[in-house]
């Protein structure tokens, strides 16, 4: 019984893992806007999942341990891919230089326009953001995802929320002029 | 009221749309924001864009594998079924299951795979897949010597064995007719040995293509739709996994 129990328990965790596919993905692309990269990404968090089972301390931490996984994963990307001094820059990196399909369609549909937007947020605050929007995660789920405090969250998701309404206001398309103004007759 | 909106800061709005505050700041909360139009104005805003970034990633773009990947796994649920009772009949290797846990280096998966070796469980049939992820010549030399060996001593010992080693990143240039330092070798191992597979991620191959790289595979190699995918499905078919 006990290897049956073993066994049932290992094919739900890959179930578990399987159904986690979708999320992880989500938020690799708002991270990365980038199919390609963030397929790559969630393989390899998968990867190191089914890896690292044993370490997964508790059935009801699998969630924020999967996107823990994803963080060191995007980590190790900019590592391999990225010529910088420091690992913790890749808080403050922006993507303004690169081209996205998204930038191209920024002015005419909204969901272009969002997502370049996030695009052009700092790193740190892109990811604070987007696990809080989209997977709903709590300040203090975030801050030990990311390992850092839950202060350092509430900052930057203050700010990744100030710099998109600001961003999302410039993108908006513009109005036409009214052609003819209503004069004022006496 | 004017005031309230200059006191309550931007953090605690935000937590407060975040659903963050606990019981008594979200009453002060919502006090405030009944008697303050500007804050009604300032949570309107949040709330608008919260929704605004759940749509804008509500469906991010895919490469298309999503509906193929679905219908492999409810099929291969069915099998891991199956297996499942065989494996409850069988029992002896039963501890099998678990043995992909908690391994990373060289050494370990040698100890890994002469512990496969070393077991006897008499007639028993065994499946392992190897997942090979780095171009590092010395690993693949490793699993490649130790594959070997494995499927020379069940050849010996009656013992039916099936091993699939499975590429990806790059890890596929073992698989590449053009790259691979052991070109040779694997075309006399998959000669001797018909239980010996040899699979290359789909997915990286297309990377490469896409970025120029003509890639040749060896003859005989299949390709996944993605290493990850071919080693679930291996995986819910009660194979034992290891990586290299």
């Amino acid at each position: 019984m006990k290897i049956l129990s073993l066994f049932c328990r290992s094919h739900v965790f890959h179930d578990q893992l399987e159904q986690s596919r979708v999320r992880l993905y989500r938020v690799a692309y708002s991270w990365s806007h980038d199919a390609a990269l963030a397929d790559d990404l969630v393989q390899e968090t998968l990867s190191k999942a089914l890896k690292n089972a044993s370490q997964l301390r508790a059935p009801e931490l699998l969630n924020s341990w999967l996107f823990s996984i994803l963080t060191n994963c995007w980590r190790d990307h900019f590592r391999q891919h990225r010529e910088m001094a420091d690992i913790d820059e890749i808080e403050d990196y922006r993507c303004m230089h690169e081209t996205t399909p998204e930038d191209e369609h920024a002015q005419t549909q909204i969901v272009g326009r969002v997502r370049g937007a996030v695009a052009k947020l700092a790193m740190g605050q892109r990811q604070v953001l987007t696990l809080v929007d989209l997977e709903e995660f709590s300040y203090a789920e975030v801050a030990a995802i990311l390992e850092i405090p839950v202060g350092t969250v509430m900052s930057r998701l203050c700010r990744a929320r100030r710099a998109l309404k600001e961003m999302l206001q410039e993108l908006a398309p513009v109005q036409s002029a009214p052609i003819s103004q209503i004069r004022r007759i006496k | 009221m004017k005031q309230d909106d200059q006191v309550v800061s931007d953090e605690f709005l935000n937590a407060f749309v975040d659903d963050q505050l606990d019981g008594a700041e979200k009453s002060h909360a919502f006090d405030a924001i009944e008697h303050d139009d500007g804050l009604k104005e300032r949570v309107c805003e949040l709330r608008g864009l919260k929704e605004r970034m759940r749509h804008a990633y509500e469906h991010p773009p895919t490469q298309g594998r999503s509906a193929v990947k679905g219908r492999r796994l409810r099929a291969s649920h069915l099998q891991a079924l199956a297996a499942c009772l065989l494996l409850c009949i069988g029992g002896a290797s039963g501890w099998f299951a678990h043995i992909w846990t908690g391994m990373g280096s060289d050494r370990e998966m040698v100890r890994l795979l002469q512990s496969v070796q070393r077991n006897d469980v008499g007639t028993e049939s065994q499946k392992i897949i190897v997942h090979v992820g780095s171009p590092n010549p010395v690993r693949l030399k490793t699993a490649l010597d130790e594959t070997e060996s494995l499927l020379d001593s069940s050849r010996r010992s009656g013992r039916k064995l099936q091993i699939e080693i499975v590429a990806n990143g790059g890890g596929v240039d073992l698989l590449r007719a053009d790259v691979s330092p052991y070109a040779q070798r694997i075309g006399l191992m998959q000669e001797k040995y018909p239980n010996l597979g040899f699979i290359a991620c789909g997915q990286t191959i297309n990377k490469l293509r896409k970025k120029g790289v003509d890639v040749q595979l060896l003859p005989h190699t299949g390709i996944a739709s993605s290493a990850l995918d071919q080693i679930t499905l291996r995986l819910k078919q009660d194979w034992v996994y290891i990586r290299v």
